[in-house]
């Protein structure tokens, strides 16, 4: 990696500050570590926002939860009351990475994260991504890509807690040029989807501050298939929430990941799943519904049945014991 | 900790660069290779394509045997090119007696690293070809594939092996016809031989201790510890014999000055080190008898036996002798696996191995060595692959992120079963331990969903593929 600054920043202010044009934000360090030491980024400081005041929290209201984005991922797993509330999130965090990752992963870090696409990640491979002008993937080794890929790159985003808030109908507050900024989950990633030069839809200096989450939906469920059994990344992850009232289901949501750039929301499928009872019939034809535009490619159409029933059993998870 | 498992057994180009480097420079050269350099030029386990036809007669015994095999070993064919790991060939027809067999190998050359040799080289690869054959096979004759095997497997200890695990594992309470198993996530199991020609001794090995007066004693070998407990097998044959404890040995090994002792490789260390010690051993008892005459100097006679030498250590020299070691360690996987047909996900609930390497000098590295060699087949049945881009040629996965080894949450419960021949002497085991899980876990999947994945790693995209679910890319 390349020579850099390095300074402690201890307000939000100076820390938009220090990072400057050129700078990176450092908080657990997991994915920027590895994008340094592969030269795909070389910000001239690293400012550790660690010290920033009153981040590390998650606040507990009545209709909206408040979660700082410096709060680790497995402060989420360890939440006894999250998992509680939003069960969906406790285990979208615990399939994360490793134990260590997520010991110092942060919710920030993890929305926020570069894509892993193994051209991207090459050293040696210019593609899209790094203004290149090919995307390497799409006729090539394309096994752990989108399945959703009218657009120019199509490396899947990965971020578990993503997938899980876009269903919880979570905002992400960013600090944008001194102003607090709401983004919806679709708005936090559209750009990854329009702009193959991007990972998410946040500028440089862009800082995630905290994450909002209605407590509307107090069913939820997060599941994922990987090749392995646990510090894999997901194949195909699936996250679903809603409210459960006489056994039918009220403002439901469903998003995929790992299988477009962006966290995939069928519409279609959200407003086809209210009002019904779960069965075995209205989570397939629900299946069919979010899988319906998928142009899968040339190795990757394995997610297709995978996903469908990721989502067949994620959405039947929703009925829990009642 | 650590280990070798073949890759550093030869120089290599890298490490003769770093040698005339050194002698040009006059100073010292380290060489260091990142995953990344391992990835890009230094060499590879060949790969291999195996075509494979079998016939046998109704009631199971193998008949004839028709193979072809190719694999990329590397530059000039693989062969000797410094890699240490021989060509693409595999032993073939693998383990089985067939009195007809006709056999093509050929190794295709590659503007790449030359072949290096990974962990029992071509016998991995030649179990998973031939034990899903004979599985195959004994699902077309509709007979229980253990009961093929033993109609077939010449080797009368692997017999007693199978067996043995047989009854362990319960494989004819749990043995249930291919793709039978009922609901969503089926069972299966699967069994596979591992047999390693190998393991015998380095003749050459030499060896020498330094006797002190004060009692303690200090073993000096040329041989290398990569990991497999060398350094322990050497204080536990010297405290035997000498009637010491284990902890009151001091060895030293991993030094050009001391007595040329054998490659680390090829299960062959324990083998050659092992009688070496013991001809240490016993020249020093009768060199201290002569010396101190004491008849016995061994275990409580010891310290007043090395007080009498007076001022002057006494220095032994010994070599391997005949008679104390041999080779052909032979070995039997079960593995029982659990495999989601709407995911693709395996999960390998169990393995058995049962295994012999002659006599057990040490217990818990033998088993240390076993457990290690399981888990590296299960990573290479189900994880481990190296993806290359087509377009560009570089490899598209050199790191442990997506070159995918098992965790702690992929290893399963592993129980083995040891077989200890003292008749036989002294077997390594290093590499036969990793040979049969592979097969065993392929057979396990096939005779849990009903139909064979013929490639590894069988992830869950090939899975869902062979049960047919997969629909076809859709050209954008």
């Amino acid at each position: 990696m390349k020579a850099f600054e390095y300074a402690t920043a201890h307000s939000t202010d100076s820390a938009r500050q220090l990072v400057a044009d050129k700078g990176a934000y450092l908080a657990g360090g997991n994915d920027l570590l590895g994008l340094l030491k592969e030269y795909l980024v070389s910000p001239n400081i690293l400012v550790n926002i660690k010290s920033l005041p009153g981040l590390d929290k998650i606040e507990r209201g009545g209709k909206i939860w408040t979660i700082g984005s410096l709060v680790t991922v497995a402060q989420i797993e360890d939440d006894a009351e999250v998992k509680k509330v939003f069960p969906g999130l406790h285990e979208a965090a615990s399939e994360v990475a490793s134990q260590q990752i997520r010991n110092v992963a942060t919710v920030g870090g993890n929305l926020a994260q570069h894509s892993r696409c193994w051209y991207f990640r090459h050293r040696d491979t210019v593609c899209l991504k790094k203004n290149g002008d090919l995307c390497y993937a799409r006729n090539g080794e394309n096994r752990y890509h989108s399945l959703f890929t009218g657009n120019p790159c199509i490396s899947p985003v990965v971020s578990s807690l993503a997938t899980i808030f876009t269903t919880l109908d979570a905002t992400a507050i960013v600090l944008r040029d001194g102003k607090e900024t709401r983004m919806s989950m679709a708005e936090l990633y559209q750009r990854a989807w329009e702009n193959p030069l991007a990972h998410n839809s946040l500028n440089n200096g862009d800082l995630i501050l905290r994450v909002e989450i209605p407590t509307t939906r107090s069913r939820s469920a997060y599941m994922q298939i990987s090749d392995k059994h646990a510090f894999d990344w997901a194949l195909v992850s699936c996250a679903a929430a809603a409210e459960v009232v006489d056994g039918k289901l009220k403002s439901p949501r469903v998003a995929l990941g790992s299988i477009s750039p962006v966290p995939h929301q069928v519409e279609a499928a959200n407003s086809f799943l209210d009002g019904k009872i779960l069965d075995d019939a209205t989570v397939s034809q629900a299946a069919d519904l979010i899988l319906k535009d998928a142009k899968p490619l040339e190795h990757n159409a394995y997610k297709m049945p995978m996903a469908h029933a990721l989502i067949r059993r994620t959405l039947l998870k929703l009925k829990g014991d009642a | 900790m650590g280990g070798g498992f073949g890759a550093k057994f030869g120089a290599g180009v890298e490490g003769i660069l770093a040698a005339k480097l050194s002698r040009e420079a006059k100073a010292p050269v380290r060489l260091m290779l990142t995953r990344f350099d391992e990835a890009l030029a230094v060499g590879n386990r060949p790969s291999s394509f195996q075509k494979i036809k079998i016939g046998a007669t109704a009631d199971g015994t193998l008949h004839a045997f028709e193979a072809e095999n190719y694999g990329t070993a590397g530059i000039g064919g693989g062969g000797d090119a410094g890699g240490g790991g021989g060509g693409a060939d595999i032993p073939m027809p693998y383990i089985y007696k067939v009195p007809n067999t006709r056999v093509k190998q050929s190794s295709v050359a590659v503007n790449a690293g030359s072949a290096r040799a990974f962990r029992a080289p071509g016998n991995p690869p030649a179990s998973f070809g031939m034990e899903s054959a004979m599985d195959d096979l004994a699902v077309k004759l509709g007979m229980d594939p253990l009961e093929l095997r033993l109609k077939n497997d010449p080797s009368e200890i692997r017999q007693r092996e199978y067996k043995l695990g047989a009854e362990k594992f319960g494989w004819k309470q749990k043995y249930q016809k291919p793709g039978s198993s009922p609901g969503v996530v089926k069972t299966g199991i699967g069994c596979a031989g591992a047999a390693w020609p190998a393991g015998g001794a380095s003749k050459s090995t030499q060896g020498e201790a330094q006797i002190n007066p004060d009692g303690s004693i200090e073993f000096r070998l040329g041989v290398q510890d990569i990991g497999t407990g060398t350094r322990t097998v050497i204080a536990v044959v010297a405290a035997e014999i000498l009637g010491l404890k284990p902890e009151q040995i001091t060895v030293r090994v991993g030094d050009t000055n001391f007595p040329p002792g054998p490659g680390s490789g090829g299960s062959t260390t324990c083998a050659s080190i092992s009688p070496t010690v013991f001809d240490v051993c016993t020249k020093a008892l009768e060199q201290l008898q002569t010396q101190t005459g004491i008849a016995d100097a061994r275990g409580e006679n010891w310290f007043a036996a090395c007080k009498k030498l007076g001022v002057s250590p006494l220095v032994v020299h010994g070599q391997w002798q005949q008679g104390l070691s041999a080779d052909h360690a032979c070995g039997v996987q079960f593995a029982e696996v659990e495999v989601d047909t709407e995911t693709g996900l395996v999960t390998v609930k169990k393995i058995l191995g049962v295994h012999d390497c002659g006599l057990i000098v040490n217990k818990i590295t033998l088993e240390s060595q076993i457990n290690g060699g399981i888990i590296m087949g299960l990573g290479y049945a189900l994880y481990e692959e190296r993806v290359m881009d087509n377009l560009s040629g570089v490899v598209l996965n050199p790191n442990f992120e997506t070159y995918k080894l098992p965790g702690i949450a992929d290893v399963p419960d592993i129980e083995i079963v040891l077989i200890n021949m003292p008749e036989r002497g002294v077997i390594g085991i290093g590499e036969p331990a990793t040979v049969p899980t592979a097969g065993a876990i392929a057979n396990a999947v096939a005779n849990a969903i009903g139909v064979r994945v013929s490639s590894l790693p069988i992830t869950p995209a090939k899975i869902l593929a062979a049960l047919g679910k997969v629909p076809p890319p859709v050209n954008a």
